[in-house]
């Protein structure tokens, strides 16, 4: 037994907040692994997510979600899917790997971004203030995921409910992030 | 005595009262007055002083058209110049000054530039301070500067907030105006996503200001019951105060909302919000401004365009003048004169420059057909008019109307010319407007009410179709079309005092025919000559009367003299709108590394490395200067374990079949064959040779690879990469994605790095010499566990690890680090103490990979391999680059070791005069070595390593410094390189 143990600090503490209209909490159970399609390994990786997780392979822009629900794929690039789901352990790379059997390159992500989840009628109107994404309920319905920059920095923005967005931005700024959305839903609160 | 000038009916809320101050005098409006129509209603017709002259002017529009009534409005650090009171909404409270005086408003001690207006005409500048060029800037600029501008500002921090935001739409709607509520409507009805966005607090444009009907109701009350439904719409977004300033690339227009300004106080809220609107179709309903007609002294406080006139009778109740006089050479002036009499306002005179008979009766008004006005009289206010002929009329007021431009602006923000249309003498949007626009209504010539409501409509049905949209079914709004004949007349040739064109910069008609005939003939020219159409208003009452006047000297027609086009903004954005949030501490994000936490508790300072913020040093107790704190840093490094947070290095994950014979096609040196459990040290060109940036890249398995970058470079050099990967080489099978932010990194160096961390890897990773070896990497575990990368590469030049784990745990593992190195003494270093090892080392980073050096420049020219090629390959073998007596990377130290070293310097030959001629080259870095125990430096010397021993003189000309040193190996601790491979 090792004399020291480390101990995971998410990237924000477990932060969570409720405003008037708007909540915010960022996720710190969800995992992300980055899965790269190899040259002409489309169909094989196509096979291993439906054979393995019943889902189909996201074009960029869309995500599917594997058969039992829990897995959520972003289709990032034309040859990158982003896999999300919870798992609070840092091994998610290994079990999306395990999964594929070498059907796509895996690398853990978990730790690249922090996630936050802002939900509420007031969400979209906070976003405005700093999203460019057309975020009207019938343009960037669930199923759509797109990359984008907010404040300067980059971030990917998918639906996950009504009124809901997961806002996954560059970790090592995660004050920053935080710092820009809180304050559009200061600056909308009426 | 209150709003002695307040009449009956209007919009104003006469139910509440609001007191607001203008130069500190108490007055009264009305909500729904603006500060125009309350200092109207209160008889204030001086608001401000001309620009150049400094003559009395009044106010003479009631838009954003507004050339004279600049005030500044709110006091101390909210003090803003320059706002227009024609379009600033009154509230309790509110304090105005005047502006461009010295003394008070009534007695301007600058006036007494008026006097010697005969000097000062067109290009006044450019030709009396031309000489003597002594003068120049000890006395003109200042003088200049001094008089220049016309408001001040507070020269405090804004206090308010600023925000940004993005809009998305089928159909943009600019201008809530006839046009603008009819298109918005069918389009709105047909559920199609619309915005309609107006710079007005109060939707319907001209229909607040006039007396027509439409669908058989007042139309400001069609304008309200039409708004109303608007914003009962989910699919509509009506913004009013909201200013659409500038048509962008597709479909894209800038937008500024001004949220608080009509209140007392933000509240914390942002006071303006600049949107980018995303359109599919655009229409643009901005209707039209009305210009005025150039005679004498038409610049007279009470002088006013006559659409403003009505406007102020009808929508706020208020009677400009007790005694007006209408001067036109249209209908549309008629209509003033005949609202100002039904409002029992006493028209004196209406003066129209056309023959014939007048087009209605207006009681107890003299009418003088093809008459003139030539001059007037009134300091300080309007008294009287004196028409061509000799006739004296008594007037406080003169409404003029010379015709209505359209407000073609934002169909010109892409380069769009306007054209000249006879019928209503002026220039109406051309054919190449901003793909997406179209124009409707009196912005698009169309100036009568049904008429644009007419168009408002078929413009939006022809926009909704365009995008595949059905138009709603529904009856055209009802209304008539009043009579809109004019005659172009511009200027009263028989006035020999000044006729002003320009209000706002003081351009006369005189100025005009001077500038002509000086030989400026362009339109682009002539304005810039005169200053005409220049600062707030952007010429909008005076370009066209400016250019008719130019077509006259020139003897061509208007459209052959030529025109002129408008950029964005439309009105003025204040800057604080353009920078948004992205003051102070927002200017730009930061980035944190994984140590950060535990580094603020351990007092360190912080430096930036592009967005990064990371640890300087640690000071500790004692310690006074940061050259102690860096000393001891490095010192005790080097005689234990020191551990430094390097996360901000750039990580790379490659991986796929051709990962190996990717990196050996980007790299300068082999990779191909780098063994799995190696780290190799990396090259990298550009396309022409120089060194682009540095690193290791560690093989972590046959077809992955972590590659690592410097910290500047991270992101060039990922994009960099892809572009390799997606355009160069897309045959191969590599997949590249950033792991910076996922891994917490931390050098561990110093003598006892490896008994530390055997404290903390799991016992079943033997990283002994023989079994981890230098230049070895693996995957390990650490702390019972958890995952962690290994690498053996050292930057310091001592026994060295780089130990990385999952960001979550980075916090975790400096403690860690800090408490199992307790034993050993275990220092801190920051950023500076990790400068002085490398530079002791004779490693290069920053200041010598400094996008002008190549790899032989560096010392490093045989790395670039010649058994295969890679980027930049070819063009390093250029001449210049190869040369045997080339620059070299090598060593300085002081001959004086007491003496520092500064970067910078310049390297001459003992003896030689410092010039360009004889400079061999410059310091790059420096630092002070507390194991040599004096200052040492890097930098690049002609043909420096056959030099070493020569003693040069290294010349600071920014510190005026010259200190001899004397060249040495660049490898000043440890050059053999025993310490790393124990």
């Amino acid at each position: 037994m090792s004399e020291y143990t480390l101990t995971a600090q998410p990237a924000l503490g477990g932060y969570q907040k409720n405003f008037d209209a708007v909540s915010l909490v960022e996720l710190t159970e969800l995992a992300i692994v980055s899965i790269a399609i190899p040259r002409g390994g489309e169909e094989t990786l196509a096979t291993a997510l439906q054979d393995t997780f019943g889902a189909d392979m996201p074009k960029p822009g869309t995500t599917c979600l594997s058969k039992d629900g829990d897995m959520r794929f972003l289709g990032m690039a034309i040859d990158q899917i982003f896999c999300v789901f919870n798992h609070p352990e840092p091994d998610a790379a290994a079990i999306v790997a395990n999964n594929l059997k070498q059907a796509g390159y895996v690398t853990l992500q978990s730790d690249n971004w922090v996630s936050l989840r802002i939900s509420g009628p007031g969400s979209r109107t906070a976003l405005e203030r700093i999203c460019p994404i057309d975020l009207a309920p019938d343009s960037f319905t669930e199923g759509c995921v797109a990359r984008t920059v907010m404040e300067h920095m980059g971030v990917i923005i998918y639906p996950d409910g009504q009124d809901s967005y997961v806002l996954i931005s560059a970790s090592s700024s995660a004050g920053s992030f935080l710092h820009a959305v809180e304050t559009s839903i200061h600056n909308t609160l009426s | 005595m209150t709003q002695v000038n307040r009449i009956n009916g209007g919009l104003v809320d006469r139910s509440r009262t609001l007191s607001f101050t203008f130069n500190d005098k108490e007055f009264q409006g009305h909500p729904g007055d603006t500060l125009a129509s309350a200092l109207l209603a209160n008889g204030q017709r001086l608001v401000g002083r001309g620009f150049k002259y400094h003559r009395p002017r009044g106010i003479l529009s009631a838009g954003s058209e507004e050339p004279n009534a600049l005030v500044q409005l709110r006091r101390g650090a909210l003090q803003e110049p320059n706002t227009r009171a024609t379009t600033t909404e009154l509230f309790n409270g509110l304090e105005a000054t005047s502006q461009n005086h010295r003394g008070s408003l009534e007695h301007d001690l600058m006036e007494v530039t008026d006097l010697f207006s005969r000097f000062l005409s067109a290009g006044f500048y450019y030709k009396t301070f031309m000489w003597p060029a002594a003068f120049w800037e000890k006395i003109y600029e200042p003088a200049i500067r001094n008089s220049a501008g016309l408001g001040r500002i507070s020269m405090e921090e804004d206090p308010d907030t600023y925000d940004k935001g993005f809009l998305h739409c089928d159909l943009l709607v600019i201008g809530a105006g006839p046009a603008g509520l009819s298109a918005a409507l069918t389009a709105g009805r047909s559920g199609a996503r619309v915005i309609l966005a107006d710079e007005d607090f109060r939707p319907g444009g001209r229909l607040n200001a006039e007396t027509f009907e439409v669908d058989a109701m007042a139309g400001s009350d069609w304008a309200d019951r039409t708004a109303s439904e608007l914003a009962s719409m989910d699919n509509v977004r009506l913004m009013t105060r909201t200013t659409v300033f500038g048509a962008y690339d597709h479909g894209i227009y800038g937008a500024l909302e001004r949220r608080t300004d009509h209140l007392p106080h933000s509240d914390s809220k942002p006071r303006q919000v600049l949107w980018r609107i995303y359109s599919r179709r655009a229409i643009l309903c901005a209707g039209s401004t009305e210009r005025p007609i150039a005679f004498g002294n038409n610049d007279r406080p009470g002088i006013m365009l006559a659409g403003a006139v009505r406007a102020y009778a009808n929508r706020w109740g208020v009677a400009p003048g007790k005694k007006v006089a209408v001067f036109t050479n249209n209908d549309d002036g008629w209509r003033t004169a005949n609202d100002l009499s039904k409002s029992g306002v006493t028209v004196s005179a209406v003066i129209d420059t056309r023959d014939g008979s007048a087009p209605m009766d207006i009681p107890g008004a003299g009418i003088f057909m093809g008459g003139r006005v030539m001059d007037t009289c009134g300091r300080k206010g309007l008294k009287s008019i004196k028409l061509v002929g000799g006739a004296t009329i008594e007037a406080d007021c003169l409404a003029v109307s010379g015709g209505w431009n359209p407000n073609v602006h934002l169909t010109c923000h892409q380069r769009g010319r306007p054209d000249w249309n006879d019928d209503i003498a002026a220039f109406v949007p051309g054919g190449d407007l901003p793909v997406g626009m179209s124009v409707s209504g009196a912005a698009n010539g169309m100036l009568t009410l049904a008429g644009a409501l007419s168009e408002g409509r078929s413009s939006a049905e022809e926009a909704l179709k365009d995008i595949g949209l059905s138009p709603s079914a529904g009856a055209i709004p009802v209304a008539e079309d009043e009579p809109a004949r004019n005659a172009a007349f511009w200027h009263v040739g028989e006035s020999k005092s000044r006729t002003w064109l320009d209000f706002q910069n003081d351009v006369t008609v005189k100025d005009i025919k001077l500038a002509y005939k000086e030989g400026y003939r362009s339109v682009e020219l002539l304005k810039r000559y005169t200053t005409l159409g220049m600062a707030t208003d952007q010429g909008k009452t005076a370009n066209v009367a400016a250019l008719a006047v130019m077509a006259e000297c020139t003897g061509k027609s208007i459209p052959e003299t030529g025109t002129t086009i408008f950029r964005p903004p439309y009105n003025p954005v204040a800057i604080g709108a353009f920078a948004g949030r992205s003051r102070g501490k927002d200017f730009r994000p930061h980035r944190l590394t994984p140590s950060h936490k535990w580094a603020v508790e351990q007092g360190a300072e912080f430096t930036t490395a592009g967005m990064w913020l990371r640890a300087q040093w640690f000071t500790r107790d004692g310690e006074t200067t940061w050259r102690q704190t860096t000393d001891r840093e490095a010192a005790q490094t080097r005689a234990s374990v020191g551990v430094c947070d390097v996360t901000t290095l750039g990580k790379i994950d490659i991986q796929g079949r051709d990962a190996a014979e990717f990196l050996n096609k980007v790299y300068a040196n082999p990779f191909l064959k780098l063994p799995v459990g190696k780290v190799r040290y990396g090259l990298m060109l550009r396309e022409d040779g120089i060194v682009m940036d540095d690193g290791t890249t560690a093989r972590m398995g046959e077809n992955h690879f972590v590659m690592t970058t410097t910290t500047a470079q991270a992101g060039l050099v990922f994009r960099h990469l892809e572009f390799c990967r997606q355009c160069l080489w897309p045959e191969l099978d590599v997949h590249l994605i950033s792991t910076t932010d996922g891994w917490a990194q931390f050098a561990v160096a110093g003598p006892n790095a490896r008994k530390l961390l055997q404290k903390i890897v799991d016992p079943e990773h033997d990283i002994s010499n023989e079994a981890f070896p230098y230049m070895g990497c693996g995957e390990i575990t650490i702390c019972g566990g958890t995952v962690a990368r290994l690498f053996r590469i050292s930057f310091s030049g001592e026994l060295a690890f780089e130990i990385a784990v999952p960001a979550r745990y980075g916090d975790s593992l400096i403690r860690t680090l800090m408490a199992a190195g307790e034993e050993f003494d275990v220092v801190a270093y920051g950023t500076e103490a990790l400068g002085v090892m490398r530079v002791e080392k004779g490693h290069a980073a920053g200041n010598e990979l400094n996008g002008q050096t190549s790899a032989a420049n560096l010392g490093l020219g045989r790395m670039v391999s010649k058994n295969k090629d890679c980027i930049g390959n070819t063009l390093s073998e250029r001449e210049e680059l190869t040369r045997d007596d080339g620059k070299r990377l090598v060593g300085f130290r002081p001959v004086d070791r007491s003496v520092l070293l500064t970067s910078g310097a310049h390297f001459i030959k003992p003896g030689q005069a410092a010039t360009t001629e004889n400079d061999e080259g410059w310091m790059s870095s420096v630092a002070y070595s507390p194991e040599l125990g004096h200052s040492i430096g890097l930098g690049f010397i002609d043909n420096g390593s056959d030099r070493l021993g020569e003693v040069v003189l290294a010349v600071d000309l920014v510190r005026d410094r010259t200190t001899q040193v004397e060249i040495i190996s660049p490898h000043f601790v440890d050059p053999e390189g025993e310490r790393l491979r124990v």
